[in-house]
């Protein structure tokens, strides 16, 4: 078993939409390659209340899919909060949660983002074959790198 | 002066949004407001064909706020296809069902008051728009931002341990549920190791009333006559007490008065209203049959509850429901904004209600499903949060959804919401052709106090996206705001 300790993944989307499912099919990556599941959590959108959740740890690392191109069909860079505040409880962009996090509870987990490009968007639950690759390489990189995230 | 019409639509469509149309007369005064619910979902006939068992799961995705309550009023529809009334459900079932209804309705009415609500009470109707926001509170005031988060953080917590996820488990199974409760989920919510434990949520509860009648008493003059119109009242109540009841009761309707305009069984529902349609909404217009389409209407939610029960069976919140009568000599409230003070009553009698059901040995009980005479015809009717929520399903002999009709919380609130939007606008525009942000804000707010859910247009934490256009009865542009 790898431990994930104070470090929290979420992958953020809706399997059953697609390529939207890229952030919680990372998910399942780091399962089934032996990580252990206490720290790995899938969600459909983040919430206010994950500020809560993220002071708990030291990193947090925010999994989801992108429909913008990006090189290599996936990127992985770090994110600092901001005041951003977005329309809908539906919306709440990863910053925001930082930000909500440092104002409310005074903790400033290190945070990254890591975002892979998918292409369709429709009612079912499976991933397109590019989707797919860049899921791997993704994770083949995100393996390689774990330790100095 | 020719006729103007003054449209605010918002900009983007994030999952549909509402949009307002203020028409003036010739007079420059305003003659009418629409709210037009331009989102188009088609549960109704997308879950034919499909069998019954299959509905609880399915219709719970019309909602990510509050998908419990759609889960449990289909749930309370199949049992009686299975043939087992609400009455002959197991008492584990029943606890738990109510348990898991319970922490929905807890977890929806912090988040409304705390997320949604208090940057308009704490900042103000003429505070920027970009202040009115949770991250602002979280700034400004730590402690309410934190208690808000933990407590609706309690209520998602009761539904994943009973439902398996937060959003969109599953609990309800036809007759009954298909999990008990263990020692160590109850313990998870007493022992206050691992989260504030349920006497602090209590706790909690009443110290955000005292703000609400604190704040009442600073701004009585506001919160009073803000979009204050008369109104009928559409609630369930106790079969036999005609105390506050949120799972399974009677159909009480009032009018602005307090006089009683129905008392029936739920399942009833079909005989004793009509729903109504405009050509300028997809959003239908429910109304009593026997009152007409004009007077007939209703508004639910907690204002409305708190108006049509006789009392309220848990002692802290019975004690502040006498308060609460108490600012209207016992009459029915018709102070919209006393919508937010009687939604966090129920706040309190929900989390003395969850207390007493974890203290309850038979939630951990194994008796969960019962079985009947199957039934071509199922109506399940539950309190959700923003109000009275019917579901009726009929089934062929292969046991496919053949028919299904619902009529949703904001469905019932249609005419008051455009009736708040109308006073608020009459009080505002009239003889006035620019449009200010506090206008749009007073506006906004009017919509916010019933907490609709169009589905996602007010569930903002942020400035609502508007645009607003003067135009004169010949579509040309006379002033436009956007924001």
């Amino acid at each position: 078993m790898k431990k994930l300790d104070n470090t929290l993944i979420i992958g953020i989307g809706n399997n059953t939409r697609q390529d939207d499912g890229l952030g919680w099919s990372f998910i399942d990556l780091l399962e089934n390659n032996g990580f252990n599941t206490e720290h790995l959590l899938c969600k459909y959108q983040l919430m206010v209340e994950d500020a809560e959740l993220i002071s708990n740890y030291k990193n947090v690392i925010f999994v989801d899919a992108c429909k913008s191109e990006l090189n290599n069909g996936f990127s992985i860079e770090p994110i600092l909060a901001s005041e951003q505040v977005t329309f809908s409880t539906h919306e709440v962009p990863p910053n925001q949660i930082l930000h909500l996090c440092e104002s409310v509870y005074n903790k400033k987990p290190k945070a990254t983002l890591i975002k892979i490009q998918g292409y369709n968007w429709d009612f079912e639950i499976c991933l397109s074959k590019q989707a797919t690759k860049n899921l791997k390489k993704t994770f083949s990189l995100f393996k390689n790198k774990w330790d100095v995230i | 002066m020719k006729p103007k019409k003054i449209t605010i639509d918002p900009v983007t469509r994030v999952e549909g949004h509402g949009k307002v149309t203020i028409k003036l007369n010739d007079k420059g005064k305003v003659e009418n407001a629409y709210l037009h619910v331009v989102e188009f979902r088609g549960f109704e006939k997308f879950i034919q064909g499909h069998p019954y068992w299959e509905v609880p799961i399915i219709v719970q995705r019309l909602c990510g706020i509050c998908p419990v309550s759609h889960h449990l009023a289909a749930a309370k529809a199949i049992d009686q296809l299975v043939g087992v009334d609400p009455e002959d459900l197991t008492s584990t079932a029943t606890k738990l069902r109510k348990l898991l209804h319970y922490g929905q309705v807890f977890q929806s009415h912090a988040l409304h008051f705390f997320y949604l609500a208090s940057p308009d009470l704490l900042f103000g109707i003429d505070a920027p728009a970009e202040k009115r926001n949770i991250v602002a509170v979280a700034s400004e005031n730590k402690e309410l931002a934190k208690k808000g988060i933990l407590m609706r953080k309690f209520g998602q917590e009761i539904i994943n341990a009973l439902a398996g996820k937060k959003i969109h488990g599953s609990l309800a199974v036809p007759g009954g549920v298909h999990k008990t409760f263990t020692n160590e989920e109850r313990n998870y919510f007493l022992d206050g190791k691992q989260i504030p434990n349920i006497d602090t949520m209590i706790s909690w509860a009443k110290e955000v009333i005292d703000f609400m009648k604190s704040y009442h008493i600073e701004n009585n003059d506001w919160v009073d006559n803000f979009a204050s119109y008369p109104s009928n009242h559409l609630g369930l109540v106790d079969r036999n007490t005609g105390a506050l009841e949120l799972y399974d009761g009677r159909l009480r309707s009032i009018d602005f008065e307090g006089n009683e305009l129905l008392n029936i069984e739920d399942i009833d529902y079909r005989n004793n209203f009509k729903e109504a349609v405009e050509p300028w909404s997809y959003m239908k217009f429910p109304y009593m049959t026997k009152y007409g389409r004009e007077k007939g209407w209703n508004r639910v939610g907690p204002l409305a509850r708190l108006n049509t029960c006789s009392h309220i069976n848990t002692p802290f919140a019975e004690k502040e429901r006498q308060i609460f009568k108490a600012q209207t000599n016992n009459k029915p409230n018709n102070m919209t904004m006393h919508t937010h003070w009687a939604r966090l009553i129920e706040l309190l009698h929900c989390a003395e209600n969850i207390k007493e059901l974890l203290l309850d040995e038979e939630i951990m009980g194994t008796d969960l499903v019962r079985k009947g005479t199957p039934r071509k015809k199922g109506i399940g009717v539950i309190e959700a949060p923003r109000g009275t929520l019917i579901h009726e399903y009929h089934i062929d002999d292969k046991g496919l959804i053949t028919k299904c009709n619902l009529i949703v919380s904001t469905t019932h609130n249609n005419e008051a919401l455009n009736k708040g939007v109308r006073t608020v606008a009459q009080s505002l525009l009239n003889d006035k052709l620019e449009i200010t942000e506090p206008m749009l804000n007073q506006i906004e707010m009017a919509i916010r106090a019933y907490d609709p859910c169009l589905s996602c247009a007010t569930h903002a934490l942020g400035e609502m996206p508007l645009i607003v256009q003067l135009e004169d009865n010949q579509g040309n542009l006379i002033h436009e705001k956007t924001r």
